[in-house]
């Protein structure tokens, strides 16, 4: 592995990025993408005061979509694509080695999907003077961001070295990553409501006649409460099916913008509530960890059970009481994507002993 | 001198049930150009891509200067220069671009590079297109590209595949004098053409390939020494009037005699036969304007042993 000859690698590539006018168009696009989303986004959080945290997020969340979204296009057929244009064999009867072919279109394709967090730097910025954002979220979402965009670059480049056609390796790249961001969610919510559980609800009420009114054993209107003096009705059993998202919450793990959530270290305001929508998805996502109630009780006739009852937890509670798994997800995936490498290299290598079908060597 | 630049010996390469090298053993001289000849499909550009090692071969072995290009592929890469029929080059990248990049992908310093690729750009003419992106390069010229792409680490061994489709005549000649310049400096060049006339001009030697595999040098001795056809035209009148007094000289039957536009044609076994008829055609008074040979020693074995195939 030779460090010069890597970068080289890289460089063609840039380089050839940089002289196509589309790709400057599609920056701009991004660009008026990003001014539209910040201007709602203070609208949404209440205009400027305040509003940092909540801006920054979504322009983080924003800028990710549209790196999973653009990178596949970017990396998809950086490898076979070369191939077709007879461009990759004269690269392979030089010197560099086949994983400096690979890794310096890797670095490629991850620089080209930063250009993309470069351009929403501004707005970044915007949202930060806005006060309220946390330097400490500020550098873990950015890494976060940085690391995401890697691994789809790799698992793009990876792809285009393992499938012959650039058409089919950007669409396998396309569905791989909505397997991360939609499957993991698509699977959380069927499984989840599959493997429901029988949950049982028991309640009694106090008696009425056929006109409405409480039946009291004094022949008052109303006892309620008074127990000595109430006539209840029998206890009524009803059951249901309730669905078990507590065993599968894992699936989330993996998805990108969970990841990004999870990492990032939430702010809470005096009620226990997120100030950003990574805080927010993060409460949402952890609350499938807990399981279920699978009894509940009513009964007219015990007023120990009239209290307010249990508050439901807050976003705060939710999360303290609850494990982060965002580095399992991160881990997963940069597995995944070392793995496609790895695979990627065996079928490029040369001297090559077996073509993938259909292609041609040079 | 005479040590070899390239080796093979029973080199066979398949892809799924197509047998493209089927069995291949030739040896290429250091400071000579070695021609690579056979019709299309019969494996030319399969053997080069396992002589550049970037296929392996399924049996047989392969060496250049020396070295295993399996075994250790860096080191022949180092050696070899290759270059591919298809025209691969980067769009937007000037064609000086093109030729630092490779330098660089070759190991070879910043600076070294840049005035590598200087030098090379005007040794194949290139030197006014030198800054304009290869998009706009027709193909002739990024046929030069890939030669000058080739040469960037100044390899002992090179290997071209179709240097001279898409030239115009004055840069067949140049790339003529560049290739045997290139053999005197005692690097070993093997070339594989279709113009077959083109390559005769240029090779000292020739590999002919036929169905994968190549032509015994006996098979070609006989291929080369069948008769051959040449062309023989009279100053003072066109061809149908003259085939009556050739035909009387020769002692041939005028019937017989095929006329191709200004041209009879006539068929002799060997040279010396050749020679014979020409001081008889002389000597008869007849104003011979042309005597030549119809066909090259390569396009003559080439078609013998097409022909023998079919």
């Amino acid at each position: 592995m030779n460090g010069g000859r890597l970068w080289t690698i890289a460089r063609l590539e840039l380089l050839q990025r940089v002289r196509t006018v589309s790709w400057y168009v599609l920056l701009g696009v991004f660009a008026l993408v990003l001014i539209g989303v910040t201007g709602l986004a203070f609208l949404s959080f209440g205009g400027w005061e305040q509003s940092g945290a909540g801006v920054y997020s979504v322009v983080v969340y924003v800028t990710l979509l549209l790196v999973l979204l653009v990178s596949p296009t970017l990396s998809g057929n950086s490898i076979n694509g070369d191939r077709d244009a007879a461009t990759l064999a004269p690269v392979q009867v030089t010197l560099a080695t086949t994983g400096e072919i690979l890794l310096g279109k890797f670095v490629a394709a991850w620089i080209t999907g930063l250009a993309f967090a470069l351009v929403a730097v501004p707005f970044l910025i915007v949202a930060t003077f806005a006060g309220g954002v946390l330097p400490w979220t500020i550098l873990t979402s950015l890494a976060i961001l940085v690391i995401e965009t890697g691994i789809i670059a790799a698992i793009g480049v990876a792809l285009s070295g393992i499938l012959a056609r650039p058409l089919f390796s950007v669409a396998v790249t396309y569905l791989v990553v909505a397997a991360l961001a939609v499957g993991t969610l698509i699977g959380f919510g069927l499984i989840g409501s599959a493997v429901s559980s029988e949950a049982v609800s028991k309640s009694r009420y106090a008696a009425t006649d056929a006109y409405g009114n409480m039946e009291c054993r004094d022949g008052s209107d109303s006892c309620y409460g008074d127990v000595e003096n109430m006539v209840c009705d029998d206890w009524q059993t009803t059951t249901y099916r309730m669905p078990r998202y507590d065993y599968v919450w894992w699936m989330l793990s993996a998805n990108p913008f969970v990841i990004l959530a999870d990492a990032t270290p939430t702010n809470f305001d005096t009620y226990g509530n997120p100030d950003d929508m990574f805080g927010w998805i993060k409460s949402g996502v952890r609350s499938a960890q807990l399981s279920p109630p699978l009894e509940s009780t009513w009964d007219d006739c015990d007023p120990a059970s009239y209290g307010p009852g249990e508050d439901s937890p807050t976003p705060e509670q939710i999360i303290a009481e609850t494990v982060p798994s965002w580095f399992v997800g991160l881990g997963v995936q940069v597995v995944l994507a070392a793995l496609l490498l790895w695979w990627a290299w065996l079928r490029t290598r040369t001297p090559a002993r077996t073509l993938p079908p259909g292609t041609r060597i040079a | 001198m005479d040590s070899p630049g390239i080796v093979a010996t029973g080199v066979r390469r398949s892809f799924g049930d197509v047998h493209a090298v089927r069995d291949v053993t030739l040896e290429a001289r250091a400071g000579a150009v070695t021609g690579l000849v056979g019709p299309n499909g019969s494996g030319k550009t399969t053997l080069l891509l396992m002589l550049a090692s970037l296929l392996a071969p399924d049996a047989g072995e392969i060496r250049i200067g020396g070295v295993d290009p399996i075994s250790d592929p860096a080191a022949a890469r180092a050696a070899v220069g290759w270059m591919p029929d298809a025209l691969g080059a980067w769009p937007s990248l000037t064609a000086r671009e093109t030729l630092v990049m490779t330098a660089r992908l070759y190991g070879i310093g910043r600076d070294d590079a840049a005035a590598g690729a200087a030098r090379l750009l005007d040794e194949v003419g290139l030197g006014p297109l030198a800054d304009r992106p290869a998009r706009v390069f027709s193909r002739g010229q990024k046929q030069r590209l890939g030669l000058a792409r080739a040469l960037v680490h100044d390899p002992r061994v090179l290997l071209l595949d179709e240097p001279a489709s898409g030239l115009d005549p004055q840069a067949r000649i140049e790339l003529r004098t560049l290739l045997r310049r290139l053999a005197a400096e005692g690097r070993t060049v093997l070339i594989s053409s279709h113009v077959l006339s083109e390559l005769e001009e240029v090779v000292d030697d020739a590999v002919f390939l036929v169905e994968g595999a190549t032509v015994s040098s006996e098979r070609v001795a006989a291929a080369a020494t069948r008769q051959r056809t040449w062309r023989i035209r009279l100053a003072d009148r066109d061809a149908r009037a003259a085939v009556v007094p050739i035909a009387q000289t020769l002692g041939l039957d005028a019937a017989l005699i095929p006329i191709d536009r200004r041209d009879v044609l006539v068929a002799f076994v060997t040279d010396n036969d050749a020679a014979s008829a020409l001081a008889a055609l002389i000597a008869a008074g007849l104003p011979v304007a042309e005597f030549a040979a119809a066909t090259g020693i390569l396009e003559h074995t080439f078609l013998d042993l097409e022909g023998g195939r079919s």
